[in-house]
């Protein structure tokens, strides 16, 4: 929502040319792909936002010509509304579990998390990276984990920065988020990993332009430039 | 010409007041009443609202009980620095907030300045309660130390004098003479402050963090609920703009009603030094 206005200034702006001629094609994505969405075809305007807010201006009528989502559900409801064309997986994600580099707690495990006295600090309900955390850790049992919340952030900058502090012992948050020198990172087991996928969208009717991008996105170019970033590729 | 200027000063009045306004008629009418009553009564509301009035009063208490004495002392004093002293103390006003949990967080934090010592002493103040109330000290005690300053600094050096040589003692000068005729000065600050702490946001988000039912203030609430429920976040939103209106009126109308009411008006004072 907080978003909202900002992307609307966007896409007036971007999307003066009038959308839809190849060499004006707007790209719509999440803003956890910022480096990447812009890297597949430089001569594409890219408008990050959330996927929620993205989604919102879609259905408003935005010019976008593609629409790449950090989660499947605002797609699927543009999907039904006939407002996109079908979604493709494109890459994915993995959660971290990331503690100060002093890591004066000891948190070597997600089952230190329930460990009485550490400092755990979470997205907010409704976040997706919140959510996400919670998922994994209802995966891994350790729903108790929950009591030792100190602070539920509004985005992953939250999270990491309490973390680079110091101020938190342990922190979860995406594995392509955490670029701080004074984090350390420590790889959640794959049992324990909600599935985080990215979808990619022709916005309805598709223009040549938006198909060769997302045909880029798929192939060389996208892969590099996603692995480049942390990202998994998409599983085939 | 000059009818034009007349023109151009008429626009921007009405330029002023439509835009401070209109954002704060916005959020009532974006809200029906009847809702927003219904939606304060939303637990993370209630324990939002309960958090901020419990760490603003606990914090106000502490800005008037060390505030009002370290203005009168630097009010009847001088020395060397003392206006370096004085622009410090109103530093935090000017601060961004942001500045101000910076600051917090490298002092007072686990890896700050007296992270150390305090953890020695079993003290941890990040993400509690404390934090709250010491980021609400640092950004509203300058607003009261202000007005505290310039309310002691008017009253007449003669009256105390004339109290100290009629036999009262330093404490019974403060209390019958300089705090009764600063007091109206003194109300207006304390408003004022209680006010900006009400308010307070940036700090306490970096320094206390957010937890619902916790450090979760009103303020960031309103950001938490933002994206989901803003209903809620407007419904509170509508709440503080209610009781900031309350406290700016009363500011501007605790000096009036001291000044008829205070014994000061006995001692009668000469007008040019109030």
């Amino acid at each position: 929502m907080r978003s909202l206005v900002v992307v609307a200034a966007l896409v007036a702006l971007a999307g003066c040319g009038g959308g839809g001629e190849d060499d004006d094609l707007v790209v719509f994505a999440a803003s956890s792909l910022n480096g990447i969405a812009d890297e597949i075809d430089p001569a594409a305007d890219v408008v990050f936002a959330g996927s929620n807010d993205l989604a919102a201006q879609i259905r408003d009528g935005a010019a976008a010509g593609v629409f790449l989502s950090a989660s499947a559900k605002p797609l699927e409801e543009l999907r039904d509304m006939g407002l996109v064309e079908e979604p493709v997986v494109f890459a994915t994600n993995r959660l971290v579990l990331i503690v100060p580099a002093e890591n004066t707690a000891a948190v070597t495990h997600l089952h230190d998390l329930t460990r009485a006295g550490v400092k755990l600090v979470l997205g907010a309900d409704g976040v997706p990276i919140g959510d996400y955390a919670r998922a994994s850790l209802e995966l891994a049992g350790l729903g108790a984990a929950l009591e030792n919340v100190v602070s539920l952030e509004e985005d992953v900058k939250g999270v990491v920065g309490k973390i680079a502090l110091g101020e938190a012992d342990a922190g979860i948050v995406y594995a392509t988020d955490v670029h701080a020198a004074d984090v350390r990172s420590i790889p959640i087991s794959e049992h324990f990993q909600p599935k985080i996928r990215y979808y990619a969208a022709i916005v309805s009717p598709g223009s040549d332009g938006a198909r060769r991008y997302l045909e880029r996105l798929l192939g060389v170019e996208g892969e590099a430039a996603l692995r480049g970033a942390g990202f998994l590729a998409a599983p085939s | 010409m000059s009818r034009l200027f007349q023109l151009v000063l008429a626009a921007a009045l009405v330029a002023t007041v439509t835009f401070l306004a209109l954002p704060v008629l916005a959020i009532f009418l974006r809200v029906p009443p009847g809702d927003l009553v219904a939606q304060l009564g939303e637990e993370r509301a209630r324990n939002a609202l309960l958090i901020s009035l419990k760490t603003s009063l606990i914090a106000h208490a502490f800005i008037l009980l060390v505030g009002t004495p370290a203005a009168y002392v630097l009010a009847n004093r001088s020395f060397r620095g003392r206006s370096a002293v004085v622009s410090l103390l109103e530093l935090p006003l000017v601060l961004p907030p942001a500045v101000a949990g910076l600051g917090l967080l490298a002092a007072f934090g686990r890896s700050g300045l007296l992270g150390g010592q305090l953890g020695v002493l079993g003290l941890h103040i990040p993400f509690t309660q404390v934090a709250v109330v010491l980021a609400v000290c640092f950004v509203a005690s300058p607003f009261y130390f202000r007005s505290a300053l310039s309310a002691f600094e008017a009253v007449d050096p003669a009256l105390l004098g004339a109290a100290r040589t009629l036999g009262a003692g330093p404490f019974r000068v403060f209390r019958r003479v300089a705090l009764p005729l600063a007091l109206p000065g003194l109300g207006a600050g304390s408003t004022l402050a209680f006010a900006r702490g009400l308010g307070e946001f940036g700090a306490t988000i970096m320094f206390a963090g957010s937890l619902p039912g916790r450090t979760q203030t009103a303020p960031l609430a309103i950001y938490d609920a933002l994206d989901e429920e803003f209903d809620v976040a407007l419904a509170l939103g509508a709440l503080l703009v209610l009781v900031s209106a309350a406290l700016l009126l009363a500011a501007k109308l605790v000096p009036l009603w001291t000044r008829s009411n205070s014994p000061s008006t006995t001692l009668s004072v000469p007008s040019a030094f109030r």
